[in-house]
């Protein structure tokens, strides 16, 4: 036999075994019902989490087989977009918007799967969130809200007061930017490509404005609105900022801030972990987001969990109304959101939390009153594109009035 | 002829297109069935969650050429592609030339050059956003360390000056390829011709001149088309650094059409824009090998 005959047959035979080896795992998995998760990555932990709770979870109910795949948000989308493009959209995915794979029709409506008993835990404004045309497609899985953090130090430095409002918030600006020159940023802005929306939302929303009017309809070029963006590039302007905020992330406002060179930012509850974490150790404090109004209105930043319409039977719904059973009992749950320093999106959750560590307490309080992005209308994603394109032409020199007119005139009129 | 023979002769000539066979559908996995997917997409309207809603015509070309962006995105493109595959193409030559020229150490001076092309582009993007960056970077650190500058540069004051670091970060990356393009060309020449000129009383221009630059020339025409085609289609650099911020003044198609399709959902739009970067990197590949060729035929 020659070589190449040798060689032609091993190949074969070595297709043939990777097929049989296939088909075996197949009939294993047959009697099983399988249960897909895609979910998002928040921070280290959560792979090993999903991996302790996948182990957990398929030994207890050994008639459900669950797979959870952890997927960082860099590429979760265009993971999510491309499964969903070739028919292969994956039982449960754990993300932060809804509106568009539910305006596709792929989702099921959350009373399909989650059981009455945990249905209840949720914060019913919470729930609000997901709900179009009078029915929930979502339910949350976590929460983070948003304060100001101010360098105790720095602001004692000044000589003034933590700033409430808008006129004290400049006036301590000025005071830094007198006292410590080019060593310190009194405040600081990001409007990146990242997250710019949130800038947004930190001054309209303190202002009055907001992306939407009472009614729920898109304002995004209100009067509120206009002085409220101008007012922050005027911050910008005045030289009182970070240099460059279309282009500096939280993460590196965050960096600063933790080297003594950021005065005051508007972060997440997270901060506090990660300054401990990077090692940095400044003297700050907490508190609410600078308004121009009577009472200051937080952000409040929330995840999903929704099921796709793969036309499941009534089997494989009873297994993800378990896995739903599972995830929010009060232990694992609990551990869910502390695993990266995260808020609970239930009320049981919370108390368990509060008991645990009453530091918490005020966190939960703020968040209790945060508004939300308007994340179930459909349009949301060009508004969130469409804001941070106007705050950076604004940086640029743009008309923030002729800027957020434009935006408001694209996303009504399509 | 006989019966033997013929099969033999027909097994002969097809033997090659067999040899081709994995190749060829290789490629038309790889690289075909993408380009016609493409082009498919580009004609049909989108949800924002990807998935197709019919067919639509040019309207997503209607869209993106009525876009005010993709002017500016397009004039960017241009400037970014000539300015970092002209500049590189120089300083490629004359390192090549430099490296080619016998003096202790020239190993080492030639894995020196290497490093910039052996490192992946991502890392290479975000270390030398660290290194300009204003307030924790190498730069102002080393400055004011020598005792130059007395207080931190902003090194990024303008989208102007951010898009004029990324072309330096991309001429770095690309001029190894270069210098070593033009180095095998250079080490083909046979140094008697460098002596025949050199007695006919040509001086170092007129060698570079007449015997150097036209001799490198057939190696040098491969890198510039192909370095045409990465420069243009090079994303890794402005993602890393600006991510096209701010408001697209540095953006290129590449990075354009990613946040079309990957932030903003529209997945149509995004195949508009890379059916449009496909025709044009088409055309300006021919037209350069026309050229280059025909200028070939005259000598």
């Amino acid at each position: 036999m020659s070589r190449k005959t040798i060689a032609g047959a091993l190949a074969i035979v070595l297709a043939l075994g990777a097929a049989a080896a296939l088909d075996t795992v197949t009939v294993m998995a047959a009697d099983k019902t399988p249960i897909s998760v895609i979910a998002a990555q928040y921070g280290p932990n959560t792979t090993q989490w999903w991996a302790d709770f996948q182990d957990s979870f398929n030994k207890a109910n050994p008639d459900i087989d669950l797979t959870v795949e952890v997927v960082s948000w860099n590429d979760i989308y265009t993971k999510v977009n491309t499964l969903l493009q070739n028919d292969k959209a994956p039982d449960i995915l754990n993300i932060d918007t809804f509106a568009d794979y539910q305006s596709d029709d792929l989702l099921l409506p959350v009373k399909d799967y989650i059981s009455d008993e945990t249905y209840a835990k949720f914060y019913p404004a919470f729930l609000d969130q997901s709900v179009v045309d009078g029915t929930c497609w979502a339910v949350p899985d976590l929460a983070s809200v948003r304060g100001l953090f101010y360098n105790k130090d720095i602001l004692d430095k000044a000589g003034v007061e933590v700033p409430t409002t808008w006129d004290e918030l400049t006036a301590a600006c000025k005071a830094i930017k007198e006292k410590c020159g080019d060593d310190v940023y009194p405040w600081g802005i990001d409007m990146t490509t990242d997250e710019g929306q949130a800038a947004f939302s930190y001054y309209t929303w303190n202002n009055g404005g907001g992306f939407v009017d009472e009614n729920g309809d898109w304002a995004l070029d209100s009067d509120k609105n206009v002085e409220a963006i101008e007012y922050a590039i005027g911050l910008v302007k005045d030289g009182y900022t970070n240099t460059d905020p279309a282009t500096q992330t939280r993460y590196d406002l965050q960096d600063l801030f933790g080297q003594g060179k950021l005065a005051m930012m508007i972060g997440p509850n997270g901060i506090p972990t990660y300054l401990k974490d990077g090692g940095y150790k400044v003297n700050y404090g907490i508190s609410t987001i600078p308004t121009n109004t009577d009472t200051s209105t937080a952000q409040g930043v929330m995840d999903r969990f929704m099921v796709f319409d793969n036309d499941d039977d009534d089997t494989k719904l009873a297994a993800i109304t378990k896995f739903f059973d599972t995830f929010y009992d009060d232990d694992p749950y609990s551990k869910w959101v502390l695993m990266e320093d995260f808020l609970p999106a239930t009320k049981t959750g919370a108390d368990a939390m509060v008991k645990a560590d009453d530091s918490y307490s005020g966190w939960l309080d703020i968040l209790a009153s945060a508004k939300f992005y308007p994340t179930a209308k459909a349009e949301w994603i060009d508004v969130k594109q469409g804001v941070i394109d106007a705050e950076q032409q604004a940086l640029l020199g743009g008309d923030v009035k002729q800027l957020l007119k434009d935006l408001q005139d694209s996303v009504v009129n399509g | 002829m006989n019966r033997a023979n013929r099969k033999g002769r027909l097994k002969h000539q097809l033997s090659p297109y067999l040899w081709l066979l994995p190749s060829f559908a290789l490629m038309s996995v790889m690289v075909l069935l993408p380009i016609i997917t493409v082009f498919y997409r580009s004609l049909q309207k989108f949800s924002k969650a990807g998935r197709i809603k019919g067919f639509i015509g040019f309207g997503n070309f209607e869209k993106v050429l009525g876009s005010s962006k993709f002017l500016t995105v397009f004039q960017n493109t241009l400037v970014w592609t000539v300015c970092v595959v002209v500049i590189s193409t120089i300083l490629g030559i004359i390192i090549g030339m430099i490296l080619n020229t016998e003096f202790k150490g020239r190993k080492i001076a030639r894995a020196i050059v290497v490093f910039p092309w052996a490192t992946s582009l991502i890392i290479q993007a975000s270390v030398w956003k660290f290194i300009i960056n204003t307030d924790h970077g190498a730069l102002n650190s080393l400055l004011m360390k020598l005792g130059i500058i007395s207080s931190p540069v902003n090194w990024t004051s303008s989208p102007g000056i951010w898009f004029a670091w990324e072309i330096w970060v991309g001429i770095f990356v690309t001029v190894p390829f270069v210098a070593f393009c033009a180095l095998s060309g250079l080490q083909s020449i046979e140094s008697s011709l460098y002596e025949s000129a050199a007695i006919d009383g040509a001086g170092f221009w007129q060698k570079t001149f007449y015997i150097t630059l036209p001799l490198i020339r057939p190696s040098l025409t491969v890198a510039t088309v192909l370095n045409i085609i990465y420069v243009f289609n090079s994303f890794p650099i402005i993602w890393a650094m600006t991510k096209g911020d701010p408001a697209s003044k540095t953006d290129t198609l590449v990075t354009y059409l990613y946040k079309l399709a990957f932030i903003n959902g529209e997945n149509g739009e995004a195949s508009a824009v890379s059916v449009l970067s496909f025709v044009f990197l088409c055309v300006v590949a021919i037209v350069y090998l026309m050229l280059s060729s025909r200028g070939g035929d005259k000598e």
